[in-house]
C-alpha cells in the first residue's frame, strides 16, 4: 500500500515537472490539435530532431504523451492517464466538501429543531 | 507570464443555521462528525474518525462503502482559533494508493442569525496545469469544475 502510494506520488511529480517547461507545453498544445510526427513537432520550434525527441521522451515518461512507430516515422499523441489522476482528486474534493457541508447543515438543523 | 508558484484554490461557502461555536464544535468533534458525515448517506458504510484537536495534533478520517474501498484523510492542525477559524494541512489517500497534499482554511463568521462557513482548499496543481486542462484536454469537464476554483492571491 505504501509502495503504491509512493509510485502514484512520483507519477504526479513527473507530470508536473514535465509541464513546467514551455517547450514541452508547446508540444502538448500542438498535439492537442491532433497526432504529429517528431519531424512535424520539431519544424515550428527550429529544434533538432534529437533535441525534440528528448522533450517527447520526458512527456512520455510522465504519461502525458504516447508514441508509436508509423512507417518510418514516430507518431506522437496526447496521453491523458496522469492528467486523469489530477482530475480525479479535483472531483473527489468537490464531492467531499459538498457532502460535508450538506451533512453538517442537516445535523445542525436537526439539532436546532430538537432544542426548540 | 503567470507565477509558477501559483496554485489552484477551491472555495465553497454555506450558511449554516447555528452559532459559530456550535458549527465549529460540530465540525471538529469526532463523535459529532461521525453522525453528520453519515447523515445523508444512502448506505451506512464505514466512517472512522480520530482527532487530537491541538496545534500539531492530527485528525485521521477513514470512510468508504467497504474495507476494500476506504478513503483516508489525515489532517494536521496548524491554526485553531475557536470559533472563528481552523487551518490544517491535509493528505488524502484513495483506495488505489493515490494521494494528494493540500492546505485547508475554514472560517466561521456570524451571518443572518447563522454562520457563514467558508472552506478554502489550496495546493492543487499549478496554473499551467489548469490552463492546459481548460484549453486542450477536458474543456467540458473543466468548465463545470472551474466555478469552484479561483487563482490564489
Amino acid at each position: 500500500m505504501v509502495h503504491q502510494t509512493l509510485e502514484a506520488d512520483t507519477r504526479l511529480d513527473d507530470a508536473f515537472a514535465a509541464l513546467s517547461d514551455s517547450t514541452r507545453r508547446g508540444i502538448l498544445v500542438q498535439l492537442g490539435k491532433g497526432p504529429a510526427t517528431i519531424g512535424e513537432l520539431a519544424e515550428p520550434t527550429g529544434m533538432t530532431l534529437t533535441g525534440l525527441k528528448k522533450h517527447v521522451q520526458v512527456l512520455e515518461d510522465a504519461g502525458l504523451v504516447t508514441t508509436a512507430k508509423v512507417g518510418r516515422s514516430r507518431e506522437c499523441r496526447l496521453g491523458s492517464e496522469r492528467l486523469d489522476d489530477v482530475m480525479s482528486w479535483v472531483n473527489f474534493y468537490q464531492r467531499l466538501w459538498e457532502r460535508r457541508l450538506d451533512g453538517l447543515e442537516a445535523y445542525l438543523t436537526l439539532q436546532r429543531g430538537t432544542d426548540e | 507570464m503567470s507565477d509558477p508558484t501559483e496554485t489552484l484554490t477551491l472555495t465553497m461557502s454555506r450558511l449554516i443555521p447555528a452559532t459559530p461555536a456550535e458549527v465549529f464544535d460540530a465540525y471538529t468533534d469526532p463523535e459529532k462528525q461521525k453522525i453528520w458525515f453519515s447523515l445523508l448517506s444512502d448506505e451506512p458504510g464505514i466512517v472512522e474518525i480520530e482527532s487530537d484537536l491541538r496545534v500539531g495534533g492530527v485528525q485521521t478520517a477513514t470512510w468508504g462503502p467497504s474495507r476494500d474501498e476506504l478513503i483516508t484523510e489525515v489532517q494536521t492542525f496548524e491554526v485553531i482559533d475557536r470559533p472563528h477559524r481552523l487551518v490544517t494541512t491535509s493528505r488524502g489517500h484513495d483506495p488505489s494508493g493515490n494521494s494528494m497534499e493540500t492546505q485547508i482554511d475554514v472560517t466561521f463568521e456570524d451571518a443572518d442569525g447563522g454562520t457563514m462557513m467558508t472552506v478554502t482548499q489550496s495546493g492543487f496543481p499549478t496554473v499551467e496545469m489548469r490552463d492546459f486542462f481548460s484549453t486542450y484536454v477536458m474543456v467540458g469537464a473543466f468548465d463545470r469544475i472551474v466555478a469552484f476554483f479561483e487563482r490564489a492571491a
